[in-house]
């Protein structure tokens, strides 16, 4: 069945771009929400032995090792949900029919391209799908079609480039090492030989494709700009999911899978995770661009994330994944709201706004629910999986880096809180007296969002034992 | 008879003094109410002097029970401060008029009645406590209402009394840990280390209440800036008989204070300490109030060393002399008062030849003068003997020191009388007349009381004073004259030296006033006192010092944490933020070099910590 989460959007976009286009071209925005809102529902009612399962003649065609675990199933539903907001609010915020045409396709290839990169088990299918994924971002930060677009766009595809680079070569080394391209065989074969300098050669090259792709610091330098730069709802998709699959997701899984998680790997991990988290809160700090603000405070979630993974305890990659998830959701909210804002007020400086709460009173409100839990307020969602970082921190001694973690969450809410009393507190300006609340398209997936990150904050003692605790295995 | 009539003293001026405050705007409705009050209550303790009645109410557990307890000392307290609560309202009536917050006056001046009663009833430390701490709060409404320097006197007599009631609520804690029970009845301690220091704690707080050294600074501070009724009553009266009750009551019942202790030889020092440098404050004042501030300092001296002697004859004298010095202190503050009231200042400088425009007031004057200078037949002779004999007894150093406050204490008296009664006529002053009949009544009472005390000695040594001590004196009474005439011959000679300084003084400077001068200017002296008087020892001012200076320390250091948080956090962020802003500055190919180097250093972390 893993199968068809590949082909299904896969073979919708081939549908759609029959020569019968006049029809298509309204259906397709319609087929990427339906779509995405599918998959979330699959993936809600059906647990990991219904994917496994053979379905007919596909599996004799398509030979690819799919496997669907817990945490590729958190994964999934991350990325049905993002993408269900990310077409959502892309009809709103698109106008043209021909551009909603042309988002809507690439969005159904990127998200086969997602799926994908979730479920496979050998490292050559994982860069193929990296690389898909990679491309569809491209044309997305570019869509807008002007200088600063470009510029973004051209930025990621340097470093992309280089990560490409880095990571084919690991491959091919660790495919002359090893023989193979499967996790679990160049997992045997490394645990066989031991660190020889070919294979470390291959992990490094590994490792640090993996952080260009996850926008770690100091590999981070394409991040702003492409998040900022890009159209409103590429950013919600970015930031929320893109990033995070192909560069975090990543990481997690081939440090977990195919490099065991050595003791060498998890050093470079806290250090990098902790140095990212200081410089991202501390540089969104002085930011006065909202998207690029929410940018910086990307890249210091990213960095929770690896230093968690860092700790290398079952408890800590549950974080990791918890963080993950959790993040993907307050983070997309967040990039709705100054969707919202930008949509209503013309504008992304946050100096050239204020108050805006009493005329948009439901992005006000989500915005502050979705900074606090960025910042790890109870009872939200984010304060749960920091808890669980800190505590995975300090039950393995990493005593210093946790309280890192904890300093940087303060920094985290002094530039939420900033945010928050430029851009919707306070008096409302003359010259936005008379914006009104963002339509239907935005308001609706700001409060699901919202919901969820409330939800999952409040019933955590039922979320921790079902499904995160064993997400460490 | 109901042993509920135990509460009747406590709480009839206490809710006649809540009706004051309440009536605040009719001046005869408080007037009214509050002499009345007086009068009952000095009714009620004429009836329940000479009963013994016991009361007692579980209340908070842990040994905390409202228990009363009537007994001889009890009751002769209660009779001493309902008389003289009595004659100073009656004085209030005529003196207070016309001035402000008349309300407020008399409620203090119930409340303060109620809680002395309330404190000398009181057969537990808890209850004791309560009522004692409760007079801080009438002592310092007392004090604020008077001119518009109180507030702060107000406060620092606050200060110093809720300090050394601290030092007594330890001391309490202490107490009754080591005896094992609060009820103040059953404490017997004998001195070990432990009871020592419970005794020194609980003799600070009693000292203090008392107004000796160095608790003391706020007395002349209150002389000048409080109502003066309060002086005649607070200071020289209330406190003084309740302070030295509970000195008495620690040092005979509640600790076995034999004289063979230390403690006894401390508290004699404290005594003579007090006497010495209080007479020698009084030399100099120039003020009339502030003048007998100082003398009800230094007279507190003669009744801790009467009962730090630790001996029959001195406990006697020390207790004769606090009712004695009750009676003649107060009634030269009313003195004082008459005189204030009439010429309208209090200052030396512009007083003089009064004597024949007041008479009555002069007559009250010389007689209680008379008294505190212990001239015979008057009572302050008496007691001071007996204390005399006592520190004698205990070692010659106390005895010098009490004989020359002694001199000291006729000098100072001589100079105030020359300057204020007799001397020159202030020109301005033609007009004054005797004061009126209500304010001449109390002043002629106790200045009678004085010579009754005096003469009739063996009445109140009879009735009042010896049965307090009870079995342990074996039928002696100590009335009469004293016994040991060498003492008597000494003190007149003492006193006539004091005379014939004054004649010698006054006609070297051709002024009462200045007849002392010569001392205050003496060599070493005139330094000394120039120090005391910009209030250079006063415990108060040194401890405000400290205070001020920790108090400076620790606003530097929450200003540091202050700046740390506020200022150097929010900076460095800020600073850092600015520079990794200014990192990213669009330079690709920077971008690029920053990256391989980053991934070089990956890779060599990699290696270093395989």
């Amino acid at each position: 069945m893993s199968h068809l989460l590949i082909l299904v959007p896969f073979c919708c976009v081939i549908i759609l771009n029959l020569p019968i286009r006049k029809v298509m071209r309204s259906l397709a925005p319609v087929a990427a929400i339906v779509l995405s809102l599918l998959q979330v529902v699959m993936v809600l009612c059906f647990d990991c032995h219904f994917w496994q399962t053979q379905f007919g003649i596909i599996g004799t065609f398509f030979k690819f090792n799919l496997v669907v675990d817990r945490l590729a199933i958190l994964m999934l539903l991350c990325i049905g949900i993002v993408s269900f907001v990310t077409a959502v609010i892309a009809r709103v915020l698109i106008k043209e029919r021909k551009e909603r045409f042309d988002f809507a396709s690439l969005l159904l290839i990127s998200l086969s391209a997602l799926n994908g990169i979730v479920m496979v088990r050998d490292i050559f299918s994982l860069y193929v799908f990296l690389e898909i994924a990679a491309v569809i971002s491209f044309i997305l930060i570019a869509f807008k079609a002007n200088l600063l677009a470009y510029e973004g766009a051209f930025k990621y595809i340097i470093f992309s480039a280089i990560a490409s680079i880095f990571l084919l070569c690991g491959t091919s080394l660790l495919l002359i090492t090893s023989g193979s391209t499967d996790f679990s065989l160049i997992n045997a074969s490394l645990t066989a030989q031991a660190f020889s300098p070919s294979i470390i050669l291959a992990v490094g090259l590994f490792l640090v494709g993996l952080f260009i792709k996850a926008g770690v610091v100091p590999f981070h330098w394409w991040l702003p700009d492409a998040y900022s730069e890009a159209p409103s709802p590429v950013s919600v998709y970015l930031a929320g999911i893109v990033t995070k699959a192909v560069g975090v997701y990543a990481l997690i899984r081939v440090a977990v899978s195919v490099f065991g998680m050595h003791k060498s790997i998890c050093t470079v991990f806290l250090l990098l995770g902790a140095v990212t988290i200081v410089v991202g809160a501390v540089a969104a700090i002085t930011q006065t661009d909202f998207k690029r603000m929410l940018s910086y405070s990307s890249i210091s979630q990213v960095g929770y994330i690896i230093l968690a993974l860092g700790s290398a305890s079952p408890l800590g990659i549950a974080a990791a994944c918890f963080h993950l998830f959790n993040h993907a959701i307050f983070k997309s909210l967040l990039f709705v709201n100054a969707a919202a804002v930008e949509l209503q007020t013309g504008t992304r400086d946050m100096d050239k706004v204020s108050g805006l709460s009493q005329r948009m009173p439901i992005t006000g409100l989500t915005s502050v629910l979705g900074s606090l839990s960025c910042a790890g307020i109870p009872p939200l969602a984010g304060f749960w999986s920091k808890l669980l970082i800190v505590i995975a921190l300090l039950s393995t001694g990493h005593f210093v880096y946790a309280v890192v973690a904890v300093l940087a969450s303060v920094v985290t809410l002094g530039y939420f809180l900033v945010m928050q009393r430029k851009v919707f507190f306070g008096k409302i300006s003359e010259e936005f007296s008379n914006i009104k609340e963002a339509g239907l398209g935005i308001v609706v997936p700001e409060i699901i969002l919202a919901a969820i990150t409330v939800g999952i904050g409040i019933f955590f003692p039922v979320i921790l034992n079902r499904f995160i605790l064993p997400l460490g295995g | 008879m109901n042993v509920k009539i135990l509460f009747l003293p406590i709480l009839l001026p206490f809710l006649a003094g809540i009706l004051c405050i309440l009536g605040r705007k009719q001046r005869i409705f408080a007037e009214g109410i509050s002499l009345v009050a007086a009068a009952i209550n000095l009714f009620i303790a004429f009836v329940l002097f000479g009963k013994n009645i016991n009361f007692n109410l579980p209340w908070l557990s842990f040994g905390i029970d409202v228990s009363l307890r009537l007994y001889h000392f009890s009751a002769f307290i209660i009779l001493a401060a309902a008389g003289f609560g009595f004659l100073i309202t009656l004085y209030s009536l005529f003196f207070m008029r016309a001035k402000e917050h008349l309300g407020q006056f008399y409620a203090y001046l119930l409340i303060s009645v109620a809680f002395i009663n309330g404190a000398v009833l009181a057969d537990n430390l808890v209850v004791l406590l309560f009522f004692w701490e409760g007079l801080l709060m009438s002592l310092f409404g007392m004090i604020a209402i008077g001119n518009k320097n109180a507030f702060k006197t107000a406060t620092k007599a606050f200060v110093i009394n809720g300090v050394t009631d601290l030092c007594m609520m330890i001391g309490i804690v202490l107490t009754a840990h080591l005896a094992g029970t609060l009820t103040i009845s059953k404490i017997n301690l004998p001195l070990g280390l432990g009871a020592s220091i419970a005794f020194i704690l609980l003799m600070i707080g009693a000292i203090s209440k008392a107004g000796s050294m160095p608790f003391h600074s706020w007395i002349p501070d209150a002389a000048t800036d409080a109502p003066l009724p309060f002086m005649a009553l607070v200071p020289a009266a209330l406190e003084k008989l309740l302070g030295i009750y509970f000195l008495a009551r620690i040092s005979l019942d509640m600790f076995q204070l034999t004289h063979e202790s230390w403690l006894s030889v401390l508290l004699m020092t404290v005594g003579v300490i007090t006497i010495l440098l209080a007479v020698m404050m009084a030399l100099v004042q120039k003020d009339y109030k502030r003048l007998l501030s100082y003398h009800a300092i230094s007279q507190v001296g003669y009744m801790i060393l009467g009962i730090g002697t630790a001996i029959p004859i001195g406990i006697i004298g020390g207790l004769f002399h606090m009712i004695n010095h009750a009676m003649y202190k107060s009634c030269l503050f009313l003195t004082g008062g008459s005189v204030e009231k009439q010429v309208g200042t209090t200052n030396l400088e512009k007083l003089g030849g009064l004597g024949i425009k007041m008479p009555v007031t002069l007559i009250c004057f010389v007689i209680t003068a008379a008294s505190i200078s212990g001239v015979w037949p008057f009572n302050g002779f008496f007691s001071k003997e007996l204390v005399y004999d006592a520190a004698l007894e205990r070692g010659l150093v106390f005895y010098l020191c009490a004989i020359a406050g002694s001199f000291f204490t006729a000098a100072s008296f001589l100079k105030l009388g020359h300057a204020a009664f007799f001397g020159k006529p202030n020109p301005e002053n033609n007009q004054v007349k005797e004061a009126p009949l209500g304010m001449l009544v109390p002043m002629i009472v106790i200045a009678a009381g004085c010579i009754i005390f005096g003469v009739f000695n063996s009445l109140p040594l009879k009735y009042l004073i010896t049965p307090i001590l009870g079995a342990k004196l074996n039928g002696h009474h100590f009335a009469g004259m004293p016994a040991n005439i060498k003492l008597v011959v000494i003190s007149v000679i003492v006193l006539v030296a004091a005379i014939v300084n004054h004649i010698f003084g006054a006609s070297m400077k051709g002024s009462g006033l200045k007849a002392l001068d010569y001392i205050r200017y003496a060599p070493i002296l005139s330094g000394i006192y120039n120090k005391a008087e910009k209030k250079f020892f006063d415990p108060y001012e040194i401890g405000l010092k400290i205070v001020n200076l920790v108090s400076t320390l620790s606003w530097k250091i929450d200003r540091g944490i202050d700046w740390v948080y506020d200022k150097f956090s929010v900076k460095t962020i800020f600073g850092l933020s600015m520079r990794i802003r200014n990192l990213q500055n669009g330079n690709y190919s920077l971008y690029l070099v920053l990256s391989i180097v980053s991934a070089v250093l990956v890779f060599v972390l990699f290696f270093a910590a395989l």
